[in-house]
């Protein structure tokens, strides 16, 4: 079967991507809360110098997200 | 509403972090509020004083920012603890809301979760001066209408309108009538959630809806529910299956989903602005190389001005403060009310006075660092680093903070959600060497190195910092192995615009928390100075004049005056309490290098390291300055400050005749004074962010024991020259 998403390390920099959902419910609460929603567009604009998280933008909003928070993001195809 | 007399009115501010709060707050108060930054306040939070234009008040509470009342940190948690009890203490009569009004929608959950809580909002659109630059347009009326709360634009920074959000704040307070959407809640809520919330109303008799459905998801944790409340609680969201994390998610989707179109309806977006400056920044400092690169040369950067703007600040206010203390020795008649005064009192605050500068300089270089937004950045490049041994991105904001004072660093810890990072931030920050310690290595070093050139000094400083760090980053991996947690871990985090510090901000922040730490450092020195003064003045019945009178008789009548009273005030000290209390505890810390007076200035800097030098001057200015002092030469370094005092110490000698602070004692000494945990203040801040004793005795026990066994290492191997 296919997989009909991908999640923000497969993304290129400077890449975006629709977000589909968010998995995760324990992480869920706070990056719903944050913003980061189904429907918004999610752009990678760095991985961390020391690796292990993302500096993404949201709608024009900066976030650092772990690489955990990062996967419960599906983006679209 | 109404101005009952006596029950002053309180209006709260609110916010997303990042949004401008603390600016606005500052506007509205100025030099009018307090923090309870120091143990012994109990007030945990930002209170001022609102003045209105026809003369009333009302008290302003900054609370804490966050994203929605579902809280993941501690800070966080605070809030929905004040805003789901009426009965709570900071519960508002008014709120006031402040939007970013750049990302209306982003902060458009909270409001509408306040406004379900029945609270009256006043919408404080913040930024304005930005939004125009940008060329957005918000249609104030018809986002009014469709909240039914007043709303004022308003910017922080520029100060525009702030005059306009008082007069309607003010309307609001004194009219007093209701608005918001009364009955008809913005969420509607779903069928499981009408279960709980009826159940939850009629079993704890709770009016408003949303006020029930928040009590049955935060029940485990809320402070002020009683016993059988929370088990009540407990049984109905068991009994209903109710799975609160997918409830708040459902919930804040709809939510979004409900605002979304109408702020889309009130608000003008002029395109995108496409490239600032924050993007051009970040791709150099939170490049993957020069990132790091650039961090610590930041923090070098700081590091040298602490120890250059020592030499200007500190000298000055040693050479000032201590000729004004002179000077007032001399003029005053001699009376155990003027000993007190110039010879306990007096050294032991210019003590503190000396490093008050220091700290300035250290928390403004941080609260600069925080305010442009550099801080955000630094926790992004280093989380990982941090995670390695236990802790958060978020605990570099503590232990740059530790640098200058444990005790803010420690309670700006709770943003921290996950309770082991944050405990373990907590217990380890207080090893960062804070400002206090400086004077302590001035005089320290020099002492253990007397000949060496000054930059060999300035190294051994430098590496004082490197050890202390190495010390919590090694006690940050152990409690990593020992401690276990269930809690999620975040990072998460906002990474706000690059904004020219607001000064007005900087200098309230700076302002702050140098007059928290001088009244907090201050009374506790002062206290010390004046119980060390009484127990080096006093012995038991006519031992000091004995001891006196025994010098006297035995002297050699070649004996120079000068030389006998120095003598006899030794003798005195050796047969005072203190001079008791020092030796009894002689055994103990002879093994390390230390005499009996080094035990009283040990004992009395367990109360706050700083007291080290007053009490130093006080055991050394109880015997007389001799004669034979020279003038001070013109100073070449910080490490020629405290020339008198040094030189007493270096000429004191063991009852053998051995010199007391050789090459190992000093190095001995600066080992203690790095490592050992020697600050009330710290032990009851940690008290109080932990929430038991536990904590903070097991902190004392192995920060000093490690001292002790560091320092004993460090003063058996070294040589003593
Ligand atoms: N241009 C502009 N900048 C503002 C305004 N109000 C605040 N700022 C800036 O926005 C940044 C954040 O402001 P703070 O007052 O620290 O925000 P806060 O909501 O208290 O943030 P936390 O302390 O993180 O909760 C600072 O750099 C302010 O100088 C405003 O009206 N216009």
């Amino acid at each position: 079967m296919q997989r009909r998403y991908r999640t923000i390390s497969e993304l290129k920099i400077n890449e975006s991507a629709l977000a589909i959902a968010v998995t995760d419910p324990a992480l869920a609460g706070k990056l719903t809360a944050m913003g980061v929603l189904p429907g918004t567009r999610i752009e990678l604009v760095r991985p961390a110098p020391f690796g292990n998280a993302y500096y993404i933008k949201v709608d024009g909003v900066r976030l650092a997200l772990r690489e955990e928070e990062a996967a419960c993001i599906l983006l679209e195809v | 509403m109404s101005d009952s007399p006596g029950k002053p009115l309180k209006v709260a501010l609110l916010g997303n972090p990042n949004s401008g709060k603390s600016t606005v707050f500052n506007q509205l108060t100025g030099l009018r509020q307090k923090t309870g930054n120091f143990p012994g306040v109990t007030v945990d939070m930002k209170e001022g004083r609102l003045r209105f234009p026809s003369g009333f008040d009302a008290t302003l509470i900054d609370l804490p920012g966050t994203y929605s009342l579902y809280p993941t940190s501690s800070d966080e948690k605070i809030v929905a603890a004040v805003l789901t009890n009426p009965k709570d203490h900071y519960y508002p009569d008014v709120l006031v809301y402040i939007a970013d009004v750049t990302h209306l929608e982003k902060h458009m959950l909270l409001l509408t979760q306040l406004l379900d809580l029945g609270i009256p909002v006043l919408l404080a659109l913040n930024m304005s001066d930005t939004a125009a630059e940008m060329g957005i347009k918000v249609n104030i009326e018809r986002l009014a209408g469709q909240f039914h709360i007043p709303v004022v634009p308003i910017s922080g920074r520029t100060g525009e309108n702030i005059q306009k959000l008082l007069h309607e704040l003010e309307r609001v307070l004194k009219n007093g009538q209701p608005f918001g959407l009364g009955e008809t809640a913005f969420y509607p809520l779903r069928d499981l959630e009408k279960q709980v919330v009826d159940d939850v109303r009629k079993k704890l008799g709770i009016e408003n809806a949303y006020q029930a459905l928040l009590l049955a998801h935060h029940h485990s944790w809320l402070p002020f529910l009683q016993k059988h409340e929370r088990e009540t609680l407990e049984t109905i969201v068991r009994n209903k299956e109710f799975h609160s994390l997918r409830a708040q998610v459902d919930e804040t989707l709809e939510r979004y989903d409900r605002f979304t179109p109408i702020v889309r309806q009130t608000i003008q977006q002029a395109g995108n602005a496409p490239d600032t400056p924050t993007d051009r920044i970040d791709a150099v400092l939170t490049h993957r190389v020069g990132g790091p690169l650039i961090f610590f040369g930041v923090m070098l950067l700081v590091f040298m001005a602490i120890f250059f703007g020592y030499d200007t600040t500190g000298g000055w206010v040693e050479n000032t403060t201590g000729a004004l203390i002179d000077g007032l020795a001399a003029s005053l008649n001699e009376s155990w009310f003027s000993s007190l005064l110039t010879k306990g009192v007096l050294p032991g605050l210019q003590g503190v006075l000396v490093f008050v500068p220091q700290i300035a300089l250290l928390f403004l270089l941080i609260t600069i660092l925080e305010e442009v937004g550099y801080m955000a950045r630094a926790v992004f490049i280093f989380d990982k680093t941090m995670r390695r041994f236990g802790m958060n991105g978020r605990s570099i904001v503590a232990l740059i903070g530790g640098g200058a004072c444990a005790v803010p660093a420690i309670m700006g810890a709770r943003t921290i959600s996950n309770w082991k990072e944050r405990l373990i931030t907590v217990m380890v920050t207080p090893f960062i060497s804070c400002s206090a310690r400086i004077p302590v290595y001035l005089v320290l070093i020099p002492v253990a190195l007397p000949t060496s050139s000054w930059w060999t000094k300035a190294l051994i400083f430098g590496g004082m910092y490197f050890f202390g760090l190495s010390a919590a980053l090694a006690a940050a991996y152990v409690f990593k192995k020992i401690l276990r947690t269930s809690d999620p871990s975040f990072l998460a985090l906002e990474l706000p615009e690059y904004r020219m510090p607001h000064w007005k901000n900087v200098w309230l922040t700076v302002w702050e928390k140098v007059k928290a730490f001088i009244a907090g450092a201050g009374k506790i020195i002062f206290l010390i100075s004046i119980a060390l003064w009484i127990l080096g003045n006093t012995g038991p019945d006519g031992a000091l004049l004995e001891a006196e009178n025994k010098v006297r008789a035995e002297a050699a009548p070649t004996t120079s005056k000068d030389e006998l009273d120095d003598r006899v005030a030794a003798k005195k000290l050796e047969a005072s309490y203190a001079g008791m209390l020092g030796k009894s505890i002689e055994p103990a810390i002879r093994p390390l290098g230390y005499d009996w007076k080094i035990g009283i200035a040990l004992l009395s800097s367990f109360a706050a390291r700083e007291v080290f030098n007053g009490t130093m001057y006080t055991i050394y200015s109880l015997e007389s300055v001799g004669a034979q002092e020279e003038e001070e030469a013109a100073d070449q370094s910080p490490f020629e400050r405290y020339g008198r005092l040094r030189r007493q110490m270096t000429n004191d000698r063991f009852e053998n005749g051995d010199r007391i602070y050789t090459f190992a004692t000093g190095i001995s000494l600066l080992i203690f004074y790095a490592l050992a945990m020697q600050c009330m203040s710290t032990l009851a801040v940690v008290r109080r962010e932990t929430g038991s004793w536990k904590w903070p005795v097991l902190q004392f026990l192995f920060m000093s024991g490690l001292a002790y066994l560091i320092a004993w290492l460090a003063y058996t191997l070294l040589p003593k020259i």
